[in-house]
């Protein structure tokens, strides 16, 4: 606490005197610095004195009416601290010299958003993703190691580091990158379901699995027609169609391809075994049309050429089905009570289950095993 | 009132127009090498100038500006300066580049349109040609500010013409330069033109030197056709930089007797009186001269001189026309440091979607 | 550890490097004494010494050009223009002149400089001290324009900055010098030039902005949220040269794209990136490209400045436009 005294300032070109003329603050007020004081009438002018001090009024120095000499007490203040003496101090650092500058005192938090389809969990700031953008490096590949299962800048460098290591990635084109891009496409919107069973076949007179087999697809679209369908996820709808234009896997040297025989539900089994031939020389050859690629309803993957038992093959939209056949084995089967050898068929039957029951596609399956356990 | 400061201008000369001393010469004129170097500089200059203009009139060069009448203040700066000195050159200034080893293939291939050009094999630290009036003179103080920074004994040599002492970027050097006593020589070639634009219609000063003393630094005059007094002057400057003493203004009075460039036309603002007169004084002329005067140079000396020069300017201008064009993609190869993958598509596009000959 | 704001954060980058690095000096009006009329340069001059925290006279083009002759000769120079209103004066010099030193030289000669200027408008300041030209340099080829839009980018793309060996033109968005803080941990490690910054999230509509607006972005973003609107929001930083690829990726994810500036609209950096959506992102999109952007006016005086500067209504609604067209 201080006490402060502040005495009538010279007005200008040497007033010796001034009259009060009114008062604005009153004893015991608390005032602020350049608050409006008094009002002196002087022999020119009336002047607004304003407060040179922030503090409370302890006395006044006359009443209105009086005349104050200059020099003499005006106002006495008690002031907070000794920041009455000496003159006012230097005004806050505000930081710029023109504007105003808003300060604010919230604190921000880059969070680390996660990356990768499906909410793996992983997680990465932006400045490390916009890292690995720039080294080239698929951030959902990258082991974290940072807490909460964030990816560090380190962890970018590491793989980027091993990534040099083994050399440049070949980019893949042509039909794997059509693979690619289908499988991807399919694995995001098909809801699939695989159904396994095997077809016995001891009783056939000639080996001719292929021909077999579409015959079996055609029996079981005859049964079950929803299998031979386009389905459409966004629309939420399906045409059932009355041809089927069946997909055959083909595997070549280049990569997966799946030309398209038309119309198999009515084809007699030689121009079958025609169309088929002349397809499989145009794929070799490169020689294939892509119309003779697009347009599948249903398809034949018959893997077992190459060997394996069961699979769940890939349904590619907007098919709903496709049939793989694995390799055709001699096993120990129970037949009339008793263990006999015999041929048998592994069959699996993929179906999307967004557009095909279970029922549809057992009963499906179950017509082509008929079909194909004739002997002929 | 009293007076707060006064200024004086000094000019020098050693030679007057028919080469002969006038006073006593410096030092360095005792052993005939360094003048004989000063006029076989002066030589090659002007037979380089001579070929560079033919070359432009038979359709083999672009744009070029002569510096014809004013090799004795090119090559006195050229040959004063040290390896270790930065130049900073305008158009004007094939004089200095060829003093301090630029070749001649290399300034060919500039003026004729290849970059190329301005990659000296020497001086490596030496900027390339300055078109922008006055832009390279602030880069002056901030090569000087590096060498001031290293401590080094080397300068910044800034060269411009009379126009360019009428930008603010030359005000702003030069007062930088002063207030942090910056070792820079700004070398100011006053050749009477800023294109049309006579010298007095320039500025109120009676003299371009004393804009110096408004930076508050060194600054004198010199007989720009004195190839010794430039000399002369030019290493005092450089050796009150080396020292630290501070930047100096040196303002070298000559005269253009060519056009601006080879697309100007000079008849259209210049009388031929006036040109005839000041060919009568030019600068080869009288250091020749001195030089025979002096008994250190002969006629048929002269004679081998200007035919060795006159085949190598030959083999120059040989090799340039025989140079084959850059490739187009290298447009893109020096914008940055490596070429951000967003410009690869641009970059190998290039001669197959324009129109420009194969 | 330090939380910072957006400037204290540029003061800690400058530190680092003129600690790390000899040959980083700074020159600028006001930064030695003052410390920058921000204080971004505050405590370096007691720290470093005059000759390494230059106060230069009144001159910007000899502050540019004068960086121009430093960096040639090897030094980092870090020039600061007082305000992006006083830039126009070193146009010459970095347009003309820093641009292409490398190129004019063959390489011989290089510059690796950076102008740093506060920009943008939003602090009632007087005439010419809001602008947001920055489209005019993105324009230039030869070097490079970063805008960080909070304090750790700031920290990261200034340190980027000074190791570049290129010119960079480095705009502090004045407006959110203070605004909010930030943990930046002063490692010295450099963010990544050339690429944008995704810093959410979303699957409905990409949000492209820099600088301050980012702020506003992220405010409309949170808005839109609560209409059930996911918004995915993209920092540009490097406008030049710009990571088109970021923001295609967004786009081709989303179909709808809005872009936030406050410069004026014809020209702006905004029209940059619509070209580039409709030449690589055509059949990607739903809805036409959004610009919520400054009017083509001169920025008012503050009294009027709020009508100006694009607010997080107008964002909101542009990104709804954009995911209601049919």
């Amino acid at each position: 606490m201080a006490l402060a005294v502040f005495n009538l300032p010279d007005l200008g070109e040497g007033l010796a005197d001034a009259e009060i003329a009114a008062w604005h603050v009153a004893v015991d007020e608390e005032v602020a610095r350049d608050q409006p004081l008094v009002s002196v009438a002087t022999a020119k002018a009336v002047v607004d004195i304003p407060s040179p001090y922030a503090g409370k009024i302890v006395k006044l120095g006359g009443a209105v009416g009086d005349i104050v000499e200059t020099g003499r007490l005006l106002v006495e203040f008690e002031t907070a601290d000794g920041s009455a003496a000496g003159p006012a101090p230097e005004s806050a650092d505000k930081g710029t010299v023109v504007g105003a500058v808003a300060v604010g005192n919230d604190v921000v938090e880059e969070t680390a958003i996660s990356v990768g389809k499906r909410g793996a969990g992983v997680k990465a700031t932006p400045a490390v993703r916009a890292l690995a953008r720039r080294a080239n490096v698929d951030v959902s590949h990258v082991t974290p190691s940072g807490k909460d299962g964030t990816i560090t800048a380190a962890d970018v460098r590491r793989v980027a580091g091993i990534l040099n290591e083994l050399g440049p990635m070949e980019s893949l084109r042509g039909v794997r990158r059509v693979m690619a891009q289908t499988m991807a496409l399919a694995h995001a919107d098909v809801v699939p379901v695989t159904l396994v069973e095997d077809a016995d076949i001891e009783a056939w007179s000639e080996f001719d699995v292929t021909i077999r087999l579409v015959r079996a697809i055609v029996a079981g679209c005859r049964t079950e027609p929803a299998l031979n369908a386009w389905y459409d996820g966004h629309a939420i709808g399906r045409r059932v169609l009355k041809k089927i234009d069946l997909g055959v896997a083909l595997d070549t040297e280049d990569g997966l391809f799946v030309p398209v025989l038309r119309d198999v539900g009515n084809r007699a089994p030689d121009d079958l075994r025609q169309g088929l031939e002349a397809m499989r020389r145009a794929v070799e050859a490169r020689d294939i049309p892509p119309e003779e690629l697009r347009g599948q309803t249903i398809t034949l993957s018959n893997f077992g050429m190459l060997g394996g038992r069961y699979a769940n093959p890939v349904v590619v939209p907007p098919q709903v089905a496709i049939l793989g056949a694995g390799r055709a084995r001699a096993e120990p089967v129970i037949v009339n009570g008793e263990v006999a050898a015999r041929h048998r068929l592994p069959l699996s039957l993929t179906f999307d289950h967004r557009a095909v029951t279970g029922g549809e596609a057992t009963r499906f399956l179950m017509a082509a095993i008929e079909d194909l356990q004739k002997p002929e | 009132m009293s007076v707060v400061a006064k200024f004086e201008i000094h000019h020098r000369r050693y030679l007057d127009e028919r080469g002969e001393p006038v006073g006593e010469l410096p030092e360095f004129t005792c052993k005939p090498e360094t003048v004989i170097e000063l006029y076989r500089g002066m030589v090659l200059t002007r037979a380089f100038d001579e070929k560079a203009v033919a070359l432009q009139r038979t359709g083999k060069l672009g744009t070029y500006a002569s510096t014809l009448g004013q090799e004795a203040a090119a090559v006195g700066l050229g040959r004063a300066m040290q390896e270790h000195d930065v130049l900073l050159p305008t158009y004007r200034e094939c004089g200095v580049q060829l003093m301090r080893g630029v070749r001649m293939l290399e300034l060919f291939l500039y003026w004729g349109g290849d970059e190329r050009g301005m990659d000296f094999a020497v001086p490596r630290r030496d900027f390339p040609v300055s078109i922008v009036v006055a832009s390279h003179i602030v880069h002056a103080v901030g090569v000087a500010f590096a060498m001031q920074y290293r401590n080094q004994a080397r300068a910044a040599v800034p060269v411009f013409g009379d126009g360019a002492t009428s930008k603010g970027d030359f005000y702003e050097a030069l007062n930088a330069a002063g207030v942090w006593k910056l070792p820079v020589v700004f070398m100011g070639i006053n050749n009477g033109w800023a294109i049309s634009v006579p010298r007095t219609a320039q500025t109120a000063c009676e003299t371009l030197a004393q804009k110096a003393i408004a930076a508050g630094i060194h600054g004198e005059q010199v007989d720009g056709n004195d190839a010794i007094a430039v000399y002369q002057v030019c290493r005092e400057a450089l050796e009150r930089a080396y020292r630290g003493e501070g930047a100096t203004l040196i303002e070298a009075l000559t005269y253009r007797l060519g056009d601006h460039t080879t697309a100007d036309d000079a008849t259209r603002y210049r009388a031929a009186d006036d040109v005839e007169h000041y060919r009568s004084v030019e600068p080869l002329a009288r250091l020749k001269a001195y030089l025979i005067n002096a008994g250190a140079w002969s006629d048929d000396e002269d004679r081998e001189l200007h035919e060795q020069i006159r085949a190598e300017v030959e083999n120059a201008a040989h090799a340039y026309l025989d140079s084959a064009p850059p490739t187009p993609q290298v447009m893109f190869d020096y914008l940055y440091e490596s070429l951000p993958p967003v410009y690869a598509d641009q970059r190998s596009s290039v001669g197959q979607d324009d129109d420009a000959d194969g | 550890m330090a939380e910072l704001t957006l400037l204290e954060a540029v003061n800690a980058a400058l530190a680092h490097e003129l600690a790390a690095d000899e040959d980083v000096v700074l020159l600028g009006e006001d930064i030695g004494v003052n410390g920058g009329v921000f204080r971004a340069t505050a405590g370096l001059q007691e720290r470093f010494g005059a000759k390494r925290v230059l106060d230069t006279p009144l001159a910007e083009s000899l502050i540019a050009g004068m960086a121009i002759g430093m960096a040639a000769e090897g030094l980092k120079p870090v020039a600061e223009i007082q305000f992006m209103g006083f830039i126009y004066s070193t146009m010459d010099q970095i347009i003309n002149n820093a641009s292409r030193l490398r190129n004019r030289s063959r390489g011989r000669l290089t510059c690796p400089m950076v102008l740093r200027a506060p920009f943008g408008g939003g602090i009632h300041a007087p005439e010419h001290h809001s602008e947001s030209t920055e489209s005019m340099f993105a324009h230039i080829p030869g070097i490079r324009v970063v805008i960080p839009s909070s304090p750790m980018r700031a920290y990261g793309l200034l340190l980027a900055s000074i190791r570049d060996p290129d010119p960079v033109v480095f705009l502090e968005p004045k407006r959110i010098y203070r605004l909010v803080k930030q943990e930046v941990p002063d490692t010295g490690d450099a963010a990544t030039l050339d690429v944008c910054f995704t810093l959410r999230e979303g699957g409905d509509v990409t949000l492209v902005s820099w600088g301050a607006m980012l702020h506003d972005a992220l405010q409309a973003a949170d808005q839109a949220a609560a209409l059930g609107i996911s918004v995915e929001v993209v920092d540009v930083a490097t406008l030049k040269p710009l990571d088109m690829q970021t923001i295609l990726d967004s786009v081709t994810k989303t179909g709808r794209c809005v872009i936030v500036h406050e410069a004026a609209r014809t020209a702006g950096f905004g029209a940059e990136i619509a070209a580039n959506l409709a030449e690589h992102g055509l059949l990607s999109l739903f809805a036409p490209v959004e610009r919520v952007t400054g009017y083509d006016t001169i920025m008012p005086l503050y009294r009027l400045e709020n009508h100006y500067m694009p607010g997080t209504g107008q964002i909101v609604r542009a990104l709804k436009r954009a995911v209601e067209y049919e």
